[in-house]
């Protein structure tokens, strides 16, 4: 698809349409929508913004090219004065006193925020169920989940309700749900963008990014958010990605890792269209390389078993006092409990209660210091693996969105179905998902900081399978 | 001294049991073995060099951050915003 925000930039600068109106028929579709995507609607500020766009446009002056282009964020983000309540009991009723730095951004480009977007209660979850506004539903096929944990995102952009939204990204949590629903997602290189703001999961994955559905939209986007951020220490500079250095690509060669598509989980549609995407690509001149690669219950056990451990610390502060609805006790330790034993999802406890589990003398050497250890060899093996290909491309999925209903019976289930993304988190590398090859789409990685070479290949796929 | 702690009590969540899905991740990892010694590389270490660091700069909350703030915890005695209790012995 052409970009949707350089089709809505011409049409406003035409005079085609007014920002206004825009608005409103975006807002008019997110509050009318049943698929549970919306957190709340941001319609008085969207409409004041939109009317300022107008006036300008009206006095002759230019505008940027994300002026006016209405754009959705997932419910974990600060916005000043709007609700931010991570889809949970403990934060339903919690404003946000500031604006995130990657938000704050797109605001001075003059983009307007719309929505706050469902997803999974703290982003723990992969089906976006785990949260108090409702199951978020297939943009596709309504009875199926949205994937998650950016659930609402994906499904606000696919149904065009937003132009593009801003999720986030831990162990899979933009690329999964975009499969799920058909667009791009893109978790860029960790530290790109500024995660100031974000409500911590875990902080050494999370990653902000775009959904959106051409490949120019998620690149304008991108650029716009990017860059070191003082109030970010683990944020980087990088460079601008111009649309010129993504035209044409110069990708020769392309692994895959085998024991993603030899396993027995994989779905046998999936695999089989997996392979002829290889078939295509070998065809076009490319040589491609079947990778070793950790097998796949070590790479989800690695990943939940430090996210857990960062997410009990994380949330160690959501306790009635420093943050969240506070259930009053009789005393202070009671009340820090009371709360959030009233207030936390069970998922959400689940991981909390790993998490200490793991960090707890007598179990931080066998599990969560063997985690880190294997984190480090998962990282060595995706460096090697870059001196032998220039992009590794992968299923997003073992297989096809399950019922709704179905993940929340059976947790590991849904942990194992992040088998295919959660290594690229580990790795902290720039992995897109783009709606093609498989029925839940396919992830181009390329190495750390090279997010330029994954937008070209991509681009390159567009026109090729 | 038995200094023991429980999960329940290390989160603060009343009840809190180890769960089975979750354990059944654990024993995945108890059951890896690293391939050699090779486990402290930082690879994915994001600490900020000494020489990097930000200055320390206070920033004055603005009018409207200190509203919201207020807004958040509503229960105010004496001009003061109430916390649960004050320390505990």
């Amino acid at each position: 698809m052409e970009s949707q925000i350089k089709k809505i930039h011409q049409q406003l600068v035409s005079k085609q349409i007014t920002c206004t109106a825009l608005v409103q028929e975006k807002l008019d579709l997110l509050k009318q929508n049943t698929y549970n995507s919306v957190n709340s609607v941001l319609d008085t500020l969207a409409l004041e913004l939109a009317v300022k766009v107008d006036a300008k446009i009206a006095r002759g002056e230019t505008i940027g090219l994300l002026e006016g282009i209405p754009f959705g964020i997932k419910d974990v983000y600060m916005l000043q004065g709007t609700y931010a309540t991570a889809s949970s009991d403990l934060l339903k009723n919690y404003k946000s006193p500031y604006t995130a730095t990657a938000i704050q951004k797109l605001l001075d480009a003059g983009a307007i925020p719309l929505v706050k977007e469902n997803c999974d209660s703290f982003g723990h979850g992969s089906s976006s169920e785990n949260t108090i506004f409702g199951a978020v539903k297939n943009a596709i096929n309504p009875e199926l989940v949205a994937g998650g944990s950016s659930g609402g995102s994906a499904v606000n952009v696919a149904k065009e309700y937003t132009v593009f939204s801003i999720g986030g990204d831990t162990g899979g949590s933009i690329r999964q749900p975009a499969g799920y629903n058909h667009i791009y997602g893109f978790k860029p290189t960790y530290g790109r963008i500024s995660r100031f703001g974000l409500m911590a999961y875990a902080s050494s994955t999370d990653c902000v990014g775009p959904l959106a559905k051409s490949i120019e939209d998620i690149r304008i986007v991108l650029n716009v958010m990017s860059g070191k951020d003082p109030k970010d220490q683990t944020s980087i500079t990088s460079n601008e990605i111009s649309e010129e250095a993504i035209a044409t690509s110069g990708v020769k060669t392309v692994g895959y890792f085998k024991n993603f598509i030899e396993s027995d989980a994989i779905d046998s549609q999936i695999k089989a269209d997996f392979l002829a995407t290889i078939e295509k690509l070998k065809a076009k001149g490319i040589e491609v390389k079947a990778l070793d690669f950790f097998k796949s219950d070590i790479l989800v056990s690695t990943y939940y078993t430090l996210a857990m451990a960062e997410t009990a610390s994380n949330l160690s502060r959501l306790d009635g006092t420093n943050y969240g609805n506070r259930i009053e006790a009789e005393n202070l330790i009671e009340t820090y409990a009371v709360t959030r034993s009233e207030n936390f999802s069970e998922e959400t406890k689940r991981r909390i209660v790993g998490g200490n589990q793991v960090l707890s003398q007598g179990f931080s050497d066998e599990i969560y210091l063997k985690g880190l250890a294997l984190r480090d060899q998962i990282s060595e093996n995706f460096s090697r693996d870059f001196n032998e290909v220039d992009i590794i491309l992968s299923p997003v999925t073992p297989g096809a969105p399950p019922k709704i209903g179905d993940s929340l019976k059976a947790p590991l289930a849904m942990y194992l179905s992040d088998a295919y993304t959660v290594g690229f988190s580990l790795g902290q590398l720039p992995t897109l998902t783009v709606p093609q090859g498989t029925s839940t789409g396919l992830q181009i990685t390329a190495a750390k900081n090279n997010d330029e070479l994954v937008l070209q290949f991509a681009n390159f796929l567009k026109d090729t399978i | 001294m038995n200094k023991t702690m429980t999960v329940d009590i290390l989160s603060s969540i009343k009840g809190a049991q180890p769960s089975e899905s979750v354990n059944k991740l654990f024993d995945v990892i108890k059951n890896a073995i690293p391939s050699n010694a090779t486990t402290l590389n930082n690879v994915n270490r994001n600490c900020v060099s000494v020489s990097n660091l930000r200055d320390d700069v206070v920033i004055a909350s603005s009018a409207i951050e200190r509203q919201i703030i207020l807004e958040n915890f509503p229960n105010k005695k004496n001009g003061f915003l109430v916390v649960a209790k004050v320390i505990e012995g």
